[in-house]
């Protein structure tokens, strides 16, 4: 970077600029622009050479005038004044016999950003619209999007727009696709472009003559297009159906948004539809290109969203190559975890197995992490590989291996003899604090499984002082508790030097005030202390929340073929190890690139916007009781089942995964029984009454809801979201 | 639509820089510069959000090209525009590297120009662009009345793709079947996954408006009308291997030009070509696919300072066929100190920057078979971590089609000059080369 010696650097150029000599001789002339340039994309501020460049524009040499043309359009914005002086020499330019001149001139006119310009510009972007060189109208038009953008506030000029309406009909297609762009700018206050009967048709006639990129945009376009009657839908989609199979990647994927879009109230015609590409999307999933890929794989996600089987006979175009990078390789991983079956499976997880020792510890630990979590549904095959790893006696392999073992006992429980067995004979102690609470987890839960439990615990009681990480201590706490309840003669003597320590020597509150509580706790006596320490041992039920069900396709078509996809937050399979300390960096990373968490904030244009759901500031009781009192019932349903019969926590605990929050309900088995949810989303407070008179006969669940303010599509997605929680709950119990 | 476009070396030093909407500040070159290219760790994403502004590179060599929006936009379409601009720059300037851009500097700038207006993709087709670019600078009096009516024609004619009036002394069509074999194959010789992804590449020089008509073994097609219907052909197409007749296409998709209706009903592929070099179709298959190289490793661990390498391959293809610029690289534990290397043929040498021995041989042909065996001298660590072994990969050029395509036949009809279709010269060129072809060990 050229910052040292800048100041110089400018005079001398302005020395040479103004040098009539060098103005004489044209190729020296050019190369000092050219420097000028150069120094300007460098970052230098060239700006205090604005005059010598305007003198440079009045030549017939057609690269100097688009250089200069280049410098103005940077630097106009910081010397309107002498910017004017250029203004004539470009409408001049405007009347040139050649389009191209024409072209170039109008285009450059319009890129001066600075106030006042739009008098100048505004004639000659009218006669553009004219102009019989389809390469001026396509200028033209933008033109009239820059004029807009120049000065947003003022009011829409209605002839203007009109004509553009009007020239949606050209015979140029860059013409048509330009005006559409511009209106949709110009009318973004009133929602865009306007999109009736016979411009749809008219645009569907033309798609074939356009280029990639107006037909992707011209898609795009169609989705606010609502076709009359089934006849003329079929009519378009049958028009579309060839673009399904276009050669640009992104040309059938706009297409094949627009198909789901369009025939929202025909699944049949959706599933179709998404056959039809998934041989485009896999093609994606395989360019040479490997951004194009990344793109492919996150669409094919979407997609398996609703249809999880789909792509279950080409597993193997998911198999990771080794020059990968890292990103195409976590996204192939979570499209095998979800694409096994009863035929594929011992050959997934043997892939799975390969990546397990890959040199990259990060994708080694979400390799283990999907074998875990395919172990929910084919545990034995992926014990014993698991079992496998941990004799490699690799800290960051033993450290995810455990961690998944602790997710995958709570998950199926059926798998805790064979988990138990494996934990006794690891004896490695891990290094890290993540997987050390995994272990501690372990010891305490299924203590009476594991022989050696008591004495891995005196290990870590006995190096509590070196011990830093205060979570750990609190899990160790509470496993010495526990394992005190079943196996009280082994742990009696260890648990008391634990608390002992831990009330007189901690300085960390949290873990001093956990072990008063403990201490308390025991000196109630130890019925007590099992009845509120010991709760279930695991919870399938919370697997089917997690898990995916087929979800309709209207939940992502929303998102479809926009950034969405690309940046959705990762499931299941890192996000639990991605925090661990062996890579502290990345949660400052994560700061500076929001790239998982924070789509939306580009997004929210959109009036079919996926309602998101989030809890937000807690609601005091008063509040929601007054607001309650406040608001009308917008919409009652009674649900065709009965209230769940799961513990309160479990219900709590599910609504709050799909970010309700639970305010207050009936205790226990009394009738009638009632309970009061809100949540937010989408820039409305949803509040929730839920409520059930008789025990199991007629009287079902009665949901009622009040929103403030009103939108429906967010009151039909909560309610959708809900019914769908308590259904699962209901099954499960 | 894209609110900038920039170019950096791989130091992160600009080398292009255009703006093309407000809401991308001047700050925005520099805040990708700091956050994704002078970041430490490794990329995570090719699309990164600053600051709410969304960033998509592309790197070529060692050259970052990035497209900069706040608007949510089509991911797939803003990556394929950014090859689509490597593809301009390439067909104006050859390879896309730090000198050449530097170079041709003026001409970028006057490309950007032309193919984004206020952000948005305007006209891409590099035929098409040849007039609008003028790098010699022509004075704007010495157009003459013809060329502005071919502007006009060309941008309103009902053909994007090709304009009218076109003449040449000599017919000539060249088609390239270019493909591309990727295999991935377990140490057991087992193939995990293995496809081709093909494209056939068109330049033609053909006057007037030409309709062409291509075929090839496409099983569909071959399967309608019969097997003896296979034997009419010219002759003009050099089918190099024999074996299995026809070939199923998994998926293809094909340039603008070619009449999909037709495709759909009768499988033929009909088409006004454009001028000039353009790609026709691009295809996938998987099924049948004929693995030119085997790659047959074995590696023992003798002791714990010393590893014992062998790898084997093996040509699976006609004899008189000739396999080119063959590259095998063979991955070392990084603890290497020392390898000694005994091939056959060709050249190996160890590269320690690279952490692998490279073995090139200029020429192989077909049916034949090499080996290398090389002794790893391993410096002792106290590092407990297993080596990985990461898969022997390789690099080579076949004159052959993997896939097994071939072209049956390229017709060309004018019906208005006077020129027929023995008159028209056709040359037809099959290679294939390695895409990701991996052996595991």
């Amino acid at each position: 970077m050229p910052y040292f010696g800048s100041e110089e650097t400018v005079k001398e150029l302005k020395r040479a600029l103004s040098n009539p000599n060098v103005q004489a001789d044209r190729l020296r002339y050019k190369n000092y622009i050219t420097r000028v340039i150069r120094y300007m994309t460098q970052g230098l501020d060239v700006s205090s050479l604005f005059m010598d460049m305007v003198k440079a524009s009045a030549t017939v040499d057609i690269v100097q005038k688009k250089l200069v043309y280049l410098y103005m359009c940077t630097y106009a914005s910081d010397k309107p004044d002498l910017a004017l002086l250029a203004i004539n020499t470009l409408r001049k330019d405007c009347a040139d016999p050649n389009p191209m001149v024409r072209g170039l001139a109008l285009r450059n006119m319009c890129n001066f950003r600075m106030p006042g310009i739009t008098e100048y510009i505004e004639q000659p972007i009218v006669a553009g619209l004219r102009d019989k060189a389809s390469y001026v109208r396509r200028v033209a038009v933008m033109g009239c999007a820059k004029m807009h953008s120049l000065q947003p506030n003022i009011e829409i000029d209605a002839s203007i727009v009109n004509e553009l309406y009007a020239l949606l009909r050209d015979p140029d297609p860059v013409v048509v696709v330009n005006c559409l762009r511009a209106l949709e700018e110009i009318l973004k206050d009133e929602g865009g472009v306007v999109i009736n009967k016979p411009i749809a048709h008219h645009l569907l006639n033309r798609m074939k003559d356009l280029d990639s990129w107006g037909q992707s945009e011209v898609l795009t376009f169609l989705l606010r297009y609502r076709p009359r009657s089934d006849d003329e839908l079929f009519d378009i989609l049958s028009l579309l159906d060839a673009f399904l199979q276009s050669a640009h990647a992104h040309v059938a994927v706009a297409t094949l948004r627009l198909f789901l879009h369009l025939a929202t109230a025909h699944p049949a015609v959706q599933a179709d539809a998404l056959q039809h590409t998934s041989g485009a999307l896999l093609t994606m999933c395989g360019s040479i290109s490997r951004e194009l890929r990344f793109a492919g794989l996150c669409h094919v996600q979407q997609v398996m969203r609703s249809q999880p089987g789909l792509f279950a006979p080409h597993y193997k175009r998911f198999f990771c190559a080794y020059s990968e990078p890292s990103y195409i390789k976590f996204r192939k991983m979570e499209i095998l975890v979800e694409l096994v079956n009863d035929e594929n499976v011992t050959l997934v997880l043997e892939e799975l197995r390969s990546y397990c020792t890959d040199v990259s510890p990060e994708l080694a630990q979400a390799a283990i992490a999907a074998i875990g979590r395919i172990a929910r549904t084919y545990s034995e095959k992926c014990l014993d590989i698991l079992t496998g790893l941990l004799a490699l006696k690799q800290e960051h392999i033993t450290s995810a291996v455990i961690q998944t073992f602790r997710d995958l006992v709570w998950f199926c429980p059926q798998s805790t003899a064979a988990v138990c067995q494996t934990v006794e004979a690891c004896v490695d102690c891990p290094q890290d604090s993540e997987a050390k609470q995994a272990l501690l987890w372990l010891l305490g839960e299924h203590g009476e499984q594991i022989s050696s439990a008591p004495y891995v615990l005196e290990v870590y009681i006995d190096g509590l002082k070196t011990e830093l990480s205060s979570s750990v201590k609190m899990e160790l706490l509470t496993a010495a508790v526990k394992m005190f309840l079943c196996r009280p003669a082994e742990t009696q003597d260890m648990l008391g030097r634990l608390l002992h320590h831990c009330i007189e020597e901690e300085s960390d509150m949290c873990v001093r005030d956990r072990a008063l509580l403990y201490h308390r706790l025991l000196q109630q006596g130890v019925e007590q202390t099992r009845k509120v320490v010991m709760g279930p041992k695991s919870d399938p039920s919370m697997s089917v929340l997690t898990g995916h069900q087929q979800e309709p396709v209207s939940q992502w078509v929303s998102n479809f073929n926009t950034l969405g996809p690309l940046s959705a937050p990762d499931l299941c399979i890192q996000t639990p190890l991605i925090s661990s300390p062996e890579q502290p960096s990345n949660n400052a990373e994560e700061e500076l690139l929001p790239v998982s968490k924070d789509v939306s904030p580009s997004i929210p244009k959109d009036d079919q916007e996926e309602l998101n759901l989030y809890l937000g500031p807690p609601l005091s009781h008063e509040s929601f009781e007054r607001t309650w009192l406040d608001l009308e019932v917008l919409h009652r349903e009674t649900l065709s089942y009965t209230r769940p019969r799961t513990t309160p926590d479990t219900l709590q605990a599910a609504l709050q995964l799909v970010k309700i929050q639970t305010l207050a309900f009936t205790p226990g088995d009394t009738l009638p029984w009632k309970a009061y949810l809100y949540t937010r989303g989408n820039r409305t407070l949803i509040l929730a009454e839920l409520l059930q008179e008789d025990p199991d006969s007629e009287g079902r669940l009665v949901v009622s809801v009040k929103q403030q303010p009103p939108n429906q599509h967010a009151l039909r997605g909560f309610v959708s979201i809900l019914s769908s929680v308590l259904q699962t709950l209901n099954v499960d119990s | 639509m894209i609110g900038g476009l920039f170019i950096y070396n791989h130091k992160g030093e600009v080398l292009i820089s255009r703006v093309y909407r407000d809401d991308i500040g001047r700050n925005a070159v520099d805040a990708f510069r700091v956050n994704v290219i002078h970041a430490r760790q490794q990329v995570r994403s090719p699309v990164n959000n600053i600051a709410r502004t969304s960033f998509f590179h592309v790197k070529r060599s060692n050259i970052w090209l990035a497209a900069v929006t706040k608007q949510n936009v089509n991911a797939a379409m803003v990556f394929e525009f950014l090859y689509k601009m490597c593809d301009v720059m390439t067909a104006y300037f050859g390879k896309i590297s730090e000198e050449n851009i530097k170079n041709n500097f003026v001409l970028i700038y006057e490309l950007l120009d032309e193919i984004l207006d206020f952000g948005y993709p305007q006209n891409s087709e590099t035929g098409a662009l040849k007039t609008f670019i003028t790098q010699q600078g022509i004075k704007s009096q010495v157009y003459t009345k013809e060329e502005q009516s071919q502007i006009t024609s060309q941008v309103t004619g009902q053909i994007g793709w090709r304009r009218e009036g076109i003449k040449y002394r000599r017919n000539e069509l060249f088609l390239d079947v270019l493909e591309s074999v990727n295999l991935l194959m377990s140490p057991q010789g087992q193939v995990l996954s293995a496809h081709v992804s093909g494209r056939v590449v068109m330049k033609s020089y053909l006057s007037g408006m030409p309709e062409c008509k291509f075929g090839m073994n496409d099983k569909i097609v071959i399967d309608k009308q019969g097997k003896g219907a296979t034997t009419d052909d010219s002759g003009k197409s050099v089918p190099c291997r024999s074996g299995k007749q026809s070939i199923a296409i998994d998926d293809c998709t094909f340039h603008q030009c070619v009449r999909l209706s037709k495709f759909d009903s009768e499988r033929s592929i009909s088409f006004i070509p454009p001028d000039g070099e353009y790609e026709l179709m691009r295809y996938r298959t998987t099924k049948d696919i004929i693995l030119p190289f085997r790659v047959i490793p074995l590696v023992r661990e003798v002791g714990r300072t010393k590893l014992e390498v062998k790898v084997v391959i093996k040509s699976n293809f006609k004899p008189s066929l000739l396999a080119q610029k063959i590259e095998v690289h063979i991955p070392t534990p990084l603890n290497t100190s020392g390898v000694q290397v005994i091939c056959m043929k060709g050249k190996a040498k160890y590269k320690a920057s690279e952490n692998a021995i490279v073995w090139k041989i200029k020429r192989m042909a077909g049916m034949k078979e090499s080996q290398i065996s090389a002794e790893i001298e391993l410096l002792p660590t106290n590092d407990k971590k297993k080596w990985a072994r990461p898969p022997i990969s390789m690099n080579f050029e076949v004159p052959f089609a993997p896939s097994g395509l071939k072209v049956r036949y390229l017709k060309v009809f004018e019906p208005k000059l006077n020129y027929s279709d023995h008159d028209v010269i056709k040359w037809v060129r099959y290679i294939g080369r390695s895409g990701i072809y991996e052996t595991r060990c």
